[in-house]
């Protein structure tokens, strides 16, 4: 019974929310041994599976659930879907994902509509909802067999399976066959005679079936000695199949299977014992090391034993039914009971060896197997230099800065201490610093890990005499080397970008494209996170030095990479012996890997669009960056990250302060978690955004003070700066000091058009509109401005024009502003420009411009679309009202409120009406969304 | 929170190092594993062990301090 080797015709790929590809032998029927003995009473049981939704097959490691369920799928003519639940503690979405692909793998066909998990910790309803209707339309019923559902712990994937198993009506029949009792509300079930149910009471063996059993080992017991036999074992399957084993050998089995009964050795310790003794040494040997591994094939296991007779061992150990379960695919594993004594014995004969055969095997997998088994492996065996040189050899260092998988590995490394020093370690030390945004410690580590990588390249390739190199040490393979020196330079672009280094970033960057030459292609085909991370941060980089055009090149080519490019995108890996699926689908539509950089690089082009005066642009680029991170991983709040940001800078262009504060505050707790925190872009942008906010409230000192807050960089921003110099110019314009203002503004070096305007301003405030002018006309022709840039330096025209006398050019210019403006709803800058301009908007030419976005007005002119605003706060709320809003929020009952106040519930009533009234809303849901729209919670 | 764990038959000093965290005593047909337990999770994990071994827990109780 094998698994179809075809899965390249489905269309959604054959990985799963991490992007690795799916173990075949988790949908793997188990093979029957030779001595397996079929009871039809249990058959006959079974066979009444398919008139109720659920099955239930229980019982103690052993007793024969999972041969029992496979023989019986095995005679079905309506199609099995078999999944192993071993993944089930790599999360919700994973598990869907392997059961959607065993259905799959069944015949069943599922529409693209169903698709996909794309995250390895979550699962969409839609998703179960659409697999259940689509189950539900099917004519014959699929059969879903969970084996060692014991493994779902997650009371959550319960729930999930049960909303499918009822809407699915009678399209799916789902067998569980678990060690412990599902968190299923079976009760239910039973209450309903809707459940199959087979407990180990019917799964221990009858005398007949014992007697039966024994004879397939060419043993034969009186009827009272196979009693004796049953009370000892109570019938349990793999106690009687072991006692066969171990009497087979003997010349009297009768008078040993009596000694077994008079001992009181509990079972399975005293029968492996006896099994074990019984094979020969080599196989013993092979038994023992073999049970570090969750599963192996014979390659593997010669690499553990450093013999070449494991396949030879293996398959006769199957052959007899000893301890070996067939997984198909020359994939085989120790039964789970087995494997957990064996593991004792090994530990107590060889103490120690266990760490050594975790080094091999992760050796092993380091050729041959997925990365993530090495590293286990290694980890295991606490050889750090192996796993960091696994990972920064297989250019999956980017995985530890991005992507799902930055998490666990983190996690794995995290047990990883000071020692041992060797260039890859550093890197992973240095890549978990940089991620975090701690550059003082990834440095040093950096620097380290850079000097040795050169050492290594520089140094002959003949080692030192009588300079033994460890096994780990064996970086001898050039593509190996060339992937660490890459890594390397990627570390170099990000910390160039945390520290505000342009030209180091460029440097690292144009390092990084030439040692992609020397690396192989399938390595960087396998880590698209690789590219978009050094695309991203020079992106970031360029970014923070004001090179815009570049800046956008860079960002632009992450944003649209893995969107449009399925040739690319084709994961094909080289089949490589010995190993499970390796095959991907030419088709990857989601990129899991890049999805997070692909978000920073969408709010850092939305930061340019801001500073180019294109918010409407900039805000849809922003809500698209933040939507995606809602989307790809729930875990990362928003935060306060750039794309935040950028929104709240819009809004205070358009003078909605409430939402622009309550954008830049509320995730403030959420801000230190999401990296990296020291960015100096994202830092820059925050003291920005909080002084300009500061000063649209009138709190000219705050504002000051946000303005000069220091940003830690090599190199400082043009930009930054400009706009730095503009909120402070504003700022001492608002207190009357335009002299400060002119030279804080003129001093700046660069022409930026922004700052050209508002120094224009300032020469006005201060009397010397001839020097406005020579300002504005400085402001390069050609130059088209977005909208922000336009509104404001035409406002600063008409003030001109109005000092000059000029009544209808300036009557023009507001009215050019006002067009300009009203698409993107730019209010500030009207609020700004001076109080000349109040009358002139109320005229009758400018009135109907202005009015239902900037006046309040009869309604929308022209065909522009009004936005209705929620009717101001004409009445604060008091400080009481207040204190029961904050608890409604917070989903407290009146009860529970009153509770909590020490008030009546009446009290509480009355609070809440007329918080109602002065919000204007009449249920609790809207009060709160209120509030909250207004920034009072 | 101490913790006694009975189980049905003698267990060998091989296995008993599969529970190096808990002490042992055999007596009369059983085995008493026993010592400090953490916390629920550590004790359901206790137990989880137990079957994977193929051990039958007979009783299983909270120990006087």
């Amino acid at each position: 019974m094998g698994v179809p080797d075809e899965t390249g015709a489905d269309p959604l790929g054959t990985a799963d929310p991490c992007g690795d590809p799916f173990l075949r032998t988790r949908f793997a029927i188990p093979t029957l041994p030779v001595t397996y003995l079929r009871r039809d009473r249990l058959l006959g049981h079974l066979d009444l599976a398919p008139r109720t939704p659920l099955t239930v097959v229980g019982g103690a490691a052993g007793a024969g659930k999972t041969l029992l369920v496979a023989d019986w799928a095995a005679t079905r003519r309506t199609p099995v879907a078999w999944l192993t639940a071993q993944m089930a503690d790599k999360g919700r979405g994973t598990f869907w994902a392997y059961l959607l692909q065993a259905l799959r793998l069944a015949g069943v066909t599922l529409s693209a509509e169903v698709g996909l998990p794309a995250e390895a910790g979550r699962v969409d309803d839609a998703l179960l909802t659409r697999l259940a209707a689509e189950l539900s339309a099917r004519e014959a019923p699929v059969t879903a067999v969970i084996d060692e559902y014991d493994r779902v712990t997650d009371p959550e994937i319960a729930d999930q399976l049960e909303f499918v198993l009822r809407h699915a009506d009678t399209g799916v029949r789902l067998v569980l066959v678990t060690r412990t009792e599902p968190l299923l509300p079976l009760h239910r079930y039973r209450a309903a005679g809707a459940v199959t149910e087979i407990r180990n009471d019917e799964l221990a063996f009858t005398p007949e079936e014992a007697g039966d059993l024994l004879a397939l080992h060419g043993i034969r017991l009186p009827p009272d000695e196979i009693g004796a036999l049953l009370a000892r074992t109570r019938g349990w399957a793999a106690g009687l199949r072991l006692s066969a084993l171990a009497a087979q050998g003997e010349r009297d089995p009768r008078s040993y299977l009596k000694e077994f009964e008079a001992d009181r050795t509990t079972i399975g310790d005293y029968l492996i014992a006896e099994v074990l003794r019984r094979q020969r040494a080599e196989t013993q040997d092979l038994l023992l090391r073999i049970s570090v591994l969750d599963r192996f094939c014979p390659a593997l296991a010669d690499a553990l034993t450093g013999r070449a007779d494991a396949e030879l061992i293996l398959t006769a150990l199957h052959r007899e039914n000893a301890f070996v379960e067939d997984l198909g695919h020359s994939w085989f594993r120790l039964h789970p009971l087995f494997r957990e004594i064996l593991r004792a014995h090994l530990r107590a004969r060889h103490p120690g060896l266990e760490t050594e055969l975790h080094r091999r095997a992760a050796a092993w997998l380091r050729r041959h197997g997925p990365l993530v088994e090495t590293l286990e492996h290694a980890a295991a065996a606490g050889d750090w230099a192996a796993a960091a040189g696994a990972l920064v050899g297989d250019l999956a260092l980017g995985e530890l800065l991005t992507g799902p998988r930055a998490e666990p590995l983190a996690a794995l490394f995290a047990a990883m201490g000071p020692e041992p020093r060797t260039p890859a370690t550093d890197l992973v030390r240095a890549a978990r610093a940089l991620s975090l945004g701690d550059l003082d410690r990834g440095l040093p580590h950096l620097e380290r890990a850079t000097r040795e990588l050169e050492d290594a390249t520089n140094r002959p390739v003949q080692e030192p005499n009588g300079l033994t190199r460890a096994p780990h040490q064996e970086q001898s393979e050039p593509a190996e080397t060339a992937a660490a020196r890459l890594g390397c330079a990627l570390l170099h672009v990000l910390a160039a970008r945390l520290t505000g280094s342009p030209a180091r970033a460029e440097a690292a960057a144009h390092r990084a494209e030439e040692l992609k030459q020397e690396v192989p292609g399938r390595l960087l085909d396998r880590h698209p996170e690789l590219t978009a991370l050094l695309r991203a941060h020079l992106g970031a980089a360029r970014l923070w030095a004001g090179r815009f055009t570049q800046a956008r090149a860079a960002l632009t080519a992450v944003t649209d990479h893995g969107r449009t490019t399925p040739a690319a995108a084709a994961q094909v890996r080289a089949p490589e012996p010995a190993s499970p699926v390796k095959t991907r689908s030419p088709v990857a539509p989601e990129r899991p890997s890049t999805a997070q950089v692909r978000e920073e690089c969408l709010a850092h082009l939305a930061l340019l669009d801001h500073l180019d005066g294109h918010p409407g642009r900039a805000e849809r680029k922003a809500l698209a960056a933040l939507a995606a991170a809602d989307h790809t991983d729930p875990s990362v709040l928003p935060g306060i990250g750039p794309a935040t940001l950028v929104l709240a800078a819009v809004a205070t262009d358009r003078d909605e302060l409430d939402r622009a504060e309550a954008l830049v505050d509320a995730p403030l707790d959420a801000a230190d978690v999401r990296p990296p925190a020291r960015d100096p872009v994202a830092q820059a942008l925050h003291a920005l955004v909080t002084a300009r906010l500061l000063l649209a409230r009138g709190d000219t000192e705050g504002a000051l003070e946000a303005a000069d807050r220091t940003v830690v960089a090599d190199e400082p921003s043009p930009w930054a700066e400009a706009h730095a110099a503009l909120v402070a110019a504003g700022a001492h314009l608002a207190d009357g000091r335009p002299e400060l203002a002119v030279k804080l503004l003129t001093e700046l070096p660069g022409e930026d058009p922004l700052c050209l305007v508002g120094a224009a301003q300032a020469e006005l405030a201060a009397g010397r509109p001839g020097h406005a002018l020579d300002l504005l006309d400085r402001i390069r022709p050609g130059h088209t401005p977005g909208p922000l840039i336009a509104v404001r330096s035409a406002l600063v025209e008409a003030e001109l024009a109005g000092v000059e006398g000029d009544r209808e050019a300036r009557r023009r210019l507001v009215a050019q502003a006002l067009r300009e403006a009203r698409r993107d709803r730019l209010r500030r800058p009207f609020k700004e420009a001076g109080p000349w301009l109040r009358p002139l908007l109320a005229t009758p030419a400018l009135r109907p411009l202005a009015e239902g976005w900037l006046l309040p007005g009869a309604g929308s002119p022209d065909g522009t679309p009004a936005v209705p605003e929620p009717p101001p706060m004409i009445e604060e709320l008091s400080g009481r009202e207040r204190d029961v809003l904050v608890r409604l929020a917070e989903m407290m009952s009146t009860e529970e409120i009153a509770a909590d106040l020490f008030v009546s519930v009446n009290t509480v009533k009355t609070h809440l009406k007329s918080a109602y009234r002065k919000l204007g809303v009449n249920r609790r849901h809207d009060a709160v969304h209120r509030a909250r729209e207004l920034g009072l919670l | 929170m101490r913790y006694e764990i009975r189980v049905d038959g003698e267990l060998t000093e091989t296995l008993a190092k599969a529970f190096p965290e808990l002490d042992h005593v055999v007596v009369s047909g059983h085995t008493i594993l026993f010592g400090r337990v953490l916390d629920e999770t550590q004790l359901y994990g206790l137990l989880a062990r137990c079957q994977s071994l193929g051990l039958r827990v007979l009783e299983m109780r909270q120990a006087p301090q």
